[in-house]
């Protein structure tokens, strides 16, 4: 049974805070640059407008033909925009700790999305990949740290889902148990 | 620059020998490449010119850096044989302006890229930058030194870039040989330098005007003869000096880091006799402080010494052929090829220049070299634009501004008056 945050320790409550925010960071700047693009670098290089469509298109394992069809339709602009901002507004809302529970679902969804493109099969290094994975990859790992802020409402222990908690209590206070910390 | 197969080796084993160790000059950018992203897209480009010089320029300017927004020029044919260009690099069409501020007017474009006849650089470059264009000039820089002041002045006074082009500062191999071999001093004491642009043509072309009742000149060109020659007559041109002297005086202003003081000069037309104005022959000498000398020849009567840079120092000597390839001597005892180098292998340029397509070219026994080690030519014009339009996005510097570009152009023109007064003058 999971603990309600008035039973996790202080150390416990700043992990679990820590590793939404850093989650959401990740997700925030990922589609931040996407929709940023075409951009330059400091030192002046130009950064060409972002595309999925080489990431789909590189898509492997089982369902990977499904993601090589989308790159070849035409909702790929469609889908370019939808990733990037579905990508922002779940890092902001993790960040902020606004709406956590649906934020992670959304999270986890997407994370779904890049894993099922890729799901790594042969326990080779693979492409756009810094080392050899066999079924386990860095999407999944993130995948599961997300469901883990899922299922502890980190919202409740800090950001502002426990403002709009508190808000509610004033005129419906909550059972001890449920109480915030 | 003619060396047996042998030396030609030795001094290219040499040169790379001789860089070894001198840190990469993509890492010196890489330093602040950390602090994220600046916003915007492509930038916004013109082009006024699209002769030869400007095809080859438009040839490597696209995505992701530059968007082609429009294209200028008196000449309908120019225009056509740009949209050519265009297509070919799979790049949308262009709108087209005979009149630059037309161009202006109604094109959002940020900046202009432009390769006119010389005599109209101050005009056109001052202009755009005093709309507000950023501005990449084809060398020279202007006509005459006049020129040239008002251009740095517009600049100065629109803040806007103008870089001129002399795509010599953006070739790995040119900055190699300064990093590692000038300013490491591999060369010791360097008092000489020897600048050759010999070719074995007629600088003349031939072409049809647009259609039968073109009239350029409302342009300033009385014959559609004169817009194709401009390069041979001197209300247009500076001719040799202008067109090739100062692309290897330029180099010789970096390598020297300094100017020219005093230039004399010889020449004349003395093969061609076909009423051009400008010499086809030119002999110059630029004194430089410190007692350090350069001496240019170009000739249109032999090729057999092709083009090169070549910088002798009291330790060695540094020769830079056709400008792809490096090779680097060591003195000693008497003996000539005691080290040499180069550079990384490509094809040859997709788009030739104006001073390397073929008609201009020296043929002959030289030509056998092009199969030698090359650097590709083209990157370096591509990294030029480039450049230019990462100095307008992000403001990162440039290489060729008008502070560096004067100073040959004023040389260049000072050579032509030395040879027209018969005497030795003073920058």
């Amino acid at each position: 049974m999971i603990q309600s945050p008035a039973q996790l320790s202080r150390v416990q409550q700043v992990s679990l805070v820590l590793l939404r925010t850093l989650i959401g960071w990740h997700f925030l700047y990922e589609g931040y640059f996407k929709l940023l693009r075409p951009a330059w670098t400091r030192a002046g290089a130009p950064l060409a407008g972002w595309t999925s469509a080489d990431y789909l298109n590189a898509a492997s394992g089982p369902l990977a033909w499904i993601f090589r069809a989308a790159a070849g339709s035409s909702w790929l602009p469609w889908i370019d925009t939808a990733v990037a901002a579905a990508l922002v507004a779940v890092g902001l809302l993790l960040i902020l700790g606004l709406y956590t529970q649906a934020a992670c679902t959304g999270a986890l969804l997407l994370l779904a999305l890049f894993y099922l493109s890729a799901i790594p099969t042969r326990g080779l290094p693979e492409p756009r990949s810094e080392g050899a994975y066999l079924l386990v990859n860095k999407n999944l790992v993130e995948a599961i740290a997300v469901f883990v802020v899922l299922a502890f409402r980190t919202g409740r222990i800090a950001g502002l889902d426990r403002l709009r908690a508190h808000d509610r209590n004033r005129s419906a206070p909550l059972r001890t148990d449920e109480a915030l910390v | 620059m003619n060396l047996t197969p042998e030396q030609r080796e030795l001094g290219r084993r040499n040169f790379l020998k001789a860089l070894a160790g001198t840190p990469a000059l993509a890492a010196l950018g890489g330093a602040i490449a950390w602090k994220g992203p600046v916003t915007g897209g492509p930038v916004r480009v013109g082009f006024i010119g699209v002769g030869t010089q400007g095809r080859a320029l438009l040839g490597v300017t696209g995505p992701p850096f530059a968007d082609v927004r429009a294209l200028c020029d008196i000449n309908p044919t120019s225009l056509q044989k740009a949209d050519e260009v265009l297509a070919t690099n799979k790049q949308p069409p262009a709108r087209h302006y005979a009149e630059w501020q037309d161009m202006l007017q109604k094109e959002d474009i940020e900046a202009v890229v432009m390769a006119p006849p010389l005599w109209k650089h101050a005009e056109l470059a001052s202009g755009c930058l005093e709309a507000g264009k950023h501005v990449l000039c084809e060398k020279m820089m202007a006509w005459d030194a006049e020129g040239c002041e008002r251009m740095r002045a517009a600049a100065q006074a629109s803040n806007r870039v103008l870089e001129i082009g002399y795509q010599r500062f953006y070739s790995a191999l040119y900055q190699s040989a300064y990093e590692g071999i000038i300013k490491a001093g591999v060369l010791g004491d360097i008092y000489h330098s020897r600048l050759a642009w010999h070719r074995n043509g007629n600088w003349r072309r031939q072409g049809e005007p647009p259609s039968k009742d073109y009239d350029p000149s409302k342009w300033g060109y009385p014959t559609f003869e004169h817009l194709l020659n401009w390069r041979l007559y001197w209300k247009y041109s500076q001719g040799l000096f202008a067109e090739l002297a100062s692309h290897q005086l330029n180099v010789a202003n970096w390598f020297f880091d300094s100017k020219p003081e005093a230039v004399s000069a010889s020449g004349g037309v003395y093969r061609f006799k076909d009423g051009r104005e400008v010499y086809d022959h030119v002999y110059g000498t630029f004194e430089y402080p410190h007692g350090r000398t350069a001496v240019f020849s170009s000739i249109e009567s032999n090729a057999f010494d092709d083009y090169y840079e070549m910088f002798m120092g009291t330790k060695g000597t540094l020769i830079i052929i056709r400008e792809v390839e490096a090779l680097l001597f060591e003195e000693g005892n008497g003996e000539r090829s005691t080290s040499v180098a180069v550079s990384a292998r490509g094809e040859g340029p997709a788009a030739e220049t104006t001073e390397t397509q073929p008609a201009n070219r020296p043929g002959g026994p030289t030509t056998a070299a092009r199969a030698e080690g090359q650097v590709d030519r083209r990157a370096s014009s591509r990294s030029e634009v480039e450049r230019f339009c990462a100095a307008v996005r992000v403001g990162t510097p440039i290489a060729c501004g008008p502070d560096r570009a004067i100073g040959s152009a004023v040389a260049c023109t000072l050579a032509n008056h030395a040879i027209e007064k018969k005497t030795r003058l003073t920058v």
